[in-house]
């Protein structure tokens, strides 16, 4: 097991690298300038070719990769050429905010996913599986933005549930110190972790009923109903835990997918997290920002991955056997 | 199955639990009077730092307007010539001393918001700091005409310019927002646009700065102290969304009170139909046009194979109904310049002299030099090549790509075909600057006076700049370099710029699309709303929320 890990370890970091060396050079190669802050009133071309030699984009590729990695060994990812700020600073003020909104998502991913899964193995092939089939092949073929507008145009714009965007109140919620705006946080919250936790709950639900489908025709589920147990439990307690298996490989999946659809939703939604601040940044070739943002995604991404694996080596000893 | 006494108690939990959560809910409300209100504006883009010098963004001006101030400011008439109209901010007075020296009396009541007063020397190292190469301030060369800035005691200081020409008041004061010396001495001109204080700034202003949330929210509070008057709206709030389309909706939807700009017609009509917003036109200070690249695509020393021609170039002009495309863009919200001007510009003037739309004249035009359709495929050929051209839009403004699809029709009428080449921002960018285009459609954001943007844009001085058609005609030159330097009076100078411009238009370098009008939009509980054209925040410490308008949001303490 211990092997197994140190060469997963091993992997991912080897991931890390490859993902920070190719963005990297693919924004670097990419077309544009790192000139333009608006569009009715780009730098000055003499500004702007001062800026390059400070940033140090006037040397050659290979000697800025080699100060990049250099300073990246540091921990350094330089300084944001459109933020004025270090990239660490301005993605740790990001990073929370893209955690608070994939944790909430991935809790309405797994939770309907989860639930509608087991209803509708449940009731296969009866009309609330069928309709519930049908519903949730809908929504995961919905792309995520569009979901999010629609949610936006009906929720926020016509009823007023909900706001249109941002992360608080400004006003009355300045800082998260009173139950109160903790409340008004959720709130805020609903929308966009109600975009992303359904389109990926759909998937889930899908997953969750084969598996479900495939456990309960199994011996020990049959024996369990001929012991006269309430088809509650034998659903519950028997079936459901060989039945999530998939479910922890689906765990490490789902993360990739939260962060990559948390770009789309995090400018839908004017949330000011990691996906919104790398938009923006690849808009104005702000290149510190775009490599740390890829870089720090990717780690996340690897490491969800890795802890999924460790699980699903937890709970199924033959992996384990397989891997040592 | 619960009995009757755990349900009870389950009741009792619950009846308590909502008690605390109302309790929680509530919040202090206090403030009342006439200095309660708070204000949201909902913005696109965020600044970049709250260092005038170090910052290009229109949202940095809004916010560090309310921060620093100038020595005097543009009045409401606009006018950049001269001194009358201008009024006082830091400088309470001024004389000329000589016809190249300008003496400025600084207000003593005039404070730092950390307590020490602003001075002579404040000013003397703003200026020092806007020319530093090392700051790198893109403002510099707007005060290029300035020799000097010295001072003559803590509360008096003189700036001598190089030259004397009709806004030497304008270029000393408009563009200079005065920096506290006594914390910014120390830090390195270099490590200016990252320094601490761009992003916490002591300023002199009515608002003083109070937090910033990166991606979110500024927030200023007003200073009730500021020698100029205590402003109205206690709060000051800049809640920043991805595009201008999401400030409008929660504008719409009460999230916020104010946009600076509704951008589209439908945006108006959604802000009318609101019975709780107030919307507010103004000149805009945006112009945009198919600029055609004289020069060869990519090699400057050529000229261009198509728009070297000026005929040519005279018969697009002629063919491009610009008030059909302005109508179907903007509606009523723009209107055709009559040149490379925004209505801002003080020479905007409907009677200057252009080339008329006239198809059938554009069309024997081109027929008169060759250009037939010799195949009978719609497009126009001479010696074997077709007329066609590639226009070049960025991707991030949907009014420009709008104008490129009606362009595009309307050029097909006339046997021209044109394909568009639409790219993001950056790299638009990046190709108008090298050259490597043969038409595009650009915006420019225009100053108050078109003495800086105009020569920067239209004549040789902006080649490699601002030029990117790389437009030259002597004439032009000659007539911009009189209206800027030489002119003795405002009327000598309209009559130059009248003279570069229609020269300019019988050359037809460009065509002429659009100048904006905004239209702000305001909540109707926000009173005395006064916005200068040129800088729509500028006069926001007037604004005020009388006291019977006020809600829970303008009265919380915190």
């Amino acid at each position: 097991m211990a092997a197994w890990l140190v060469r997963r370890l091993a992997a991912s970091i080897a991931i890390v690298f490859a993902v920070a060396t190719i963005t990297f050079l693919v924004v670097h190669i990419a077309h544009g300038t790192p000139c333009g802050p608006s569009e009715a009133r780009p730098l000055a071309p003499d500004v702007c070719e001062r800026q390059r030699v400070r940033f140090g984009y006037d040397q050659p590729l290979g000697v800025q990769y080699v100060k990049y990695l250099a300073a990246l060994s540091r921990g350094d990812m330089g300084e944001s050429f459109g933020l004025h700020r270090p990239v660490g600073d301005a993605l740790a003020d990001a990073i929370p905010n893209t955690f608070a909104l994939a944790l909430a998502a991935l809790l309405i991913d797994f939770a309907l996913g989860l639930a509608l899964g087991i209803y509708q193995a449940a009731r296969a092939r009866r009309l609330g599986d069928i309709a519930l089939g049908n519903v949730a092949l809908f929504v995961n073929s919905m792309p995520v933005f569009w979901l999010g507008l629609v949610l936006l145009l009906v929720f926020a714009q016509w009823l007023r549930w909900f706001p249109v965007g941002g992360i608080h109140n400004p006003v009355l919620c300045p800082r998260l110190d009173s139950p109160y705006c903790l409340l008004d946080f959720l709130w805020h919250l609903t929308l966009p972790a109600l975009t992303l936790g359904l389109v990926a709950a759909a998937g889930t639900a899908r997953y969750q009923r084969a598996a479900m489908l495939e456990v309960i025709r199994q011996d020990y589920v049959r024996t369990a109903r001929a012991k006269g147990l309430r088809e509650r439990r034998v659903l519950l307690v028997h079936a459901l835990r060989n039945a999530l298996l998939p479910f922890i490989t689906l765990c490490g999946l789902a993360f990739p997918f939260l962060l990559t659809g948390a770009v789309l939703i995090e400018t839908v939604f004017a949330w000011p997290g990691m996906g919104r601040l790398a938009v923006s940044a690849i808009l104005q070739r702000d290149y510190p920002v775009v490599t740390g943002a890829a870089l720090v995604t990717s780690t996340m991404v690897v490491l969800g991955s890795l802890i999924a694996d460790v699980l699903y080596a937890v709970a199924d000893p033959r992996i384990r056997v397989r891997g040592a | 199955m619960p009995t009757a006494r755990t349900l009870d108690r389950l009741t009792t939990r619950a009846a308590l639990a909502g008690l605390v959560l109302l309790a929680a809910c509530e919040r202090r409300s206090g403030c009342g009077g006439d200095y309660c209100g708070t204000l949201v504006i909902a913005a696109a883009g965020e600044p970049d730092i709250l260092l005038p010098p170090a910052s290009e963004f229109a949202v940095t001006r809004d916010v560090t307007e309310q921060l620093f101030l100038k020595l005097a400011d543009l009045g409401p008439s606009g006018n950049t010539v001269g001194d009358e109209d201008f009024q006082p901010q830091l400088a309470e007075r001024w004389e000329w001393d000589a016809p190249t020296t300008l003496v400025f009396h600084l207000d003593p009541r005039a404070r730092w918001q950390d307590g020490p007063a602003v001075t002579a020397a404040d000013v003397a190292f703003t200026y020092d700091a806007y020319t530093d190469t090392l700051v790198n301030s893109s403002f510099r060369s707007s005060v290029r005409q300035i020799a000097a800035v010295t001072t003559r005691d803590s509360l008096t200081v003189v700036f001598r310019f190089r030259q004397r020409y009709p806004e030497m008041f304008y270029d000393a004061v408009y563009h200079m927002r005065i920096l506290p010396a006594h914390l910014l001495r120390e830090v390195p001109r270099d490590q200016w646009r990252s320094t601490a204080f761009g992003r916490a700034p002591v300023g002199d202003g009515p608002y003083r700065f109070v937090a910033w949330k990166a991606g979110e929210s500024i927030e200023l509070a007003a200073d009730s102290t500021f020698f100029l008057g205590r402003p109205h709206l206690r709060r000051v709030i800049w809640r920043f969304t991805p595009d201008q389309q999401v400030a409008v909706t929660q504008l719409i939807a009460g999230d916020a009170d104010a946009v600076e700009v509704l951008i589209s017609p439908d945006n108006v009509q959604r802000a009318r139909a609101d019975t709780q917003l107030a919307t507010y036109p103004y000149r805009g200070s945006a112009y945009g046009y198919v600029g055609f690249n004289l020069a060869a695509a990519g090699d400057t020393t050529k000229p261009h194979p198509l728009f070297g021609d000026r005929e040519l170039r005279r018969a697009l002009v002629m063919a491009t109904d610009r008030g059909r495309l302005l109508h179907n863009v903007f509606g009523d919200f723009a209107k055709v310049p009559p040149g490379p001007m925004s209505q801002l510009w003080w020479i905007w003037d409907p009677d200057i002299r252009e080339l008329p739309y006239d198809s059938a004249q554009a069309a024997r035009h081109l027929t008169r030099s060759g250009w037939i359709d010799s195949d009978g495929d719609g497009v126009r050929d001479r010696d074997g090549r077709p007329l066609a051209f590639r226009l070049l839009v960025p991707t991030t403004s949907a009014i420009r790509r709008q104008y490129a699809r009606l362009l595009q029709e309307q050029f097909r009428t006339v046997g021209v075909d044109v394909q568009l080449d639409e790219v993001d921002f950056s790299v638009f960018n990046e190709r108008a600057r090298a050259g490597r285009f043969d038409a595009l459609i650009n915006v420019w954001n225009t100053d108050p006076t078109p003495s800086s943007g105009f020569p920067q844009t239209w004549t040789p001085a902006g080649f490699g700049r601002s030029n990117y058609g790389r437009y030259d005609n002597p004439t032009v030159d000659l007539l911009v370099d009189r209206a800027v330097a030489s002119a003795a009076n405002r009327e000598q100078a309209r009559r130059a710029w009248r003279g570069a411009i229609e020269t300019l238009n019988q050359d037809a370098p460009a065509v002429f699309l659009f100048a904006t009008e905004n239209v702000a939009a305001v909540h109707k509980r926000i009173a005395d709303v006064r916005i200068r054209p040129d800088s729509w925040a500028a006069l926001l410490r007037t604004w005020r929320i009388p006291a019977d308008r006020l809600t829970d949001r303008d009265r919380v303490e915190r």
